[in-house]
């Protein structure tokens, strides 16, 4: 995939996110665009910095540092960012994810079928123990440290 | 141009999306805790019998144009939460020893839970390959480097990878709404074990535990979004020094014990 096809790919997926945030969440239309288009902007800016920048660090990282660096208190534009931002609700942009998610599992399915079920019944283990275990030890230390 | 060739998988998306947000969440109370549907999910659902090759309503093609772009659109979830952080920095700093900590609970929980359930239903090698993370992408590189993808650890990697595509969402998220509506846990703890990794497994968690716990979102969406951030860049290196060393080590403890059987077997065929 090309640079400028990944970004056509993300407008497309942000006025989706736009639609969303206006039918589901009931965001005015300019705010909708407002808060994608910085969400938009900035991951596009991530994933170019990743390309550019030495050093072959993963997408994930150039764009959380790049998230996180421009709504630190120290940026300038952390007030406007932050504002418009959080009108663009978390599920909106998870619901058009999962929407895209979903399209692929197609493709999956034929190979899924002639799964045996032990090997779901371990899936299942698997995903519960991340999760469970992370929960159960950062309960024990948010206690521990008093933070709850 | 990839796109307007593939303009079907984007129309699809955004019907998919409104007409999820429109059916809305949905609870029902099972035992002490409740099943929560949220919008994401039915999209997903939906989706998957959309690409379902026998609808043909997709083209093979497309669904390999859906993965190039979810690759890169769960990106967003990551900025998102990532200016939530922002503003919160010195709040994460706070718990950044808690937040250090549980991540053992991520890399090493699917050891712990699955493992043991993996060799006493009589898998051999692949529970090695199955268990010692939670076989996504990064994780499938790490087996197929050292074992290649044709070998028992490399089917077991793929197969889960396979499972976690097709309903790895959904079940972490039932798990994390009915935990939460539980309310043993604090919103805290459950938004850090969260951050499992997987873009739309991390996704479906929080999405559940936000929803529970409405006023405490916006920690709840940072919490989540450091753990995850932590997990997958501490990931690649913790999942290949120490877990898959640690699963290898535990199989051979752990089989004569839970499959003596196929220990037999296994000696037979060398």
């Amino acid at each position: 995939m090309n640079w400028s096809e990944e970004i056509l790919i993300f407008i497309v997926a942000g006025l989706v996110t736009v639609a969303v945030s206006i039918t589901g969440y009931g965001i005015p239309a300019t705010d909708a665009l407002i808060g994608c288009g910085i969400i938009v902007g900035v991951t596009i800016a991530g994933i170019a910095a990743a390309k550019v920048l030495p050093g072959n660090l993963p997408m994930v990282f150039w764009v959380s540092i790049l998230a996180i660096g421009v709504a630190t208190p120290v940026s300038p534009f952390a007030g406007f960012i932050s504002a418009y931002t959080n009108k663009v609700d978390f599920l909106a942009i998870c619901t058009v994810v999962l929407s895209y998610a979903g399209l692929t599992i197609g493709k999956d399915l034929a190979m899924f079928k002639q799964m045996s079920w032990r090997i779901i019944v371990v899936a299942l283990a698997i995903y519960t123990g991340t999760f469970v275990f992370a929960t159960v030890i950062a309960q024990i230390m948010l206690h521990l440290e008093g933070l709850i | 141009m990839n796109l307007l060739k593939n303009w079907k998988i984007h129309f699809m998306a955004l019907i998919l999306a409104v007409i999820a947000e429109w059916i809305g969440v949905k609870k029902i109370s099972v035992g002490p805790g409740v099943l929560l549907f949220l919008p994401m999910l039915y999209a997903m659902i939906l989706g998957a019998f959309i690409s379902w090759p026998k609808i043909k309503v997709l083209k093979e093609s497309e669904t390999k144009h859906a993965t190039e772009v979810l690759g890169l659109l769960t990106l967003l979830l990551v900025t998102k939460l990532g200016i939530v952080i922002g503003p919160s920095l010195a709040k994460i700093a706070d718990a950044g020893f808690a937040l250090s900590v549980q991540e053992l609970g991520h890399f090493l929980g699917t050891v712990i839970l699955g493992l043991p359930i993996a060799i006493a239903l009589g898998l051999g090698r692949e529970s090695v390959g199955a268990t010692f993370s939670i076989d996504r992408e990064p994780n499938i590189a790490i087996i197929a480097e050292k074992y290649g993808l044709n070998s028992p650890e490399g089917r077991g990697v793929m197969a889960v990878y396979i499972c976690g595509t097709v309903f790895g969402a959904i079940w972490i998220g039932l798990i994390a709404g009915f935990l939460a509506a539980m309310h043993i846990f604090h919103p805290y703890a459950l938004a850090m074990g969260s951050g499992v990794g997987s873009g739309s497994m991390m996704a479906a968690a929080t999405g559940a535990i936000a929803t529970v716990f409405p006023d405490q979102k916006q920690e709840i969406l940072m919490y989540a979004g450091a753990s995850n951030l932590l997990t997958t860049i501490v990931g690649i290196y913790f999942c290949l020094f120490i877990s898959l060393p640690v699963t290898n080590y535990l199989y051979k403890k752990l089989s004569p014990i839970l499959a003596p059987k196929r220990l037999k077997k296994d000696g037979a065929a060398k």
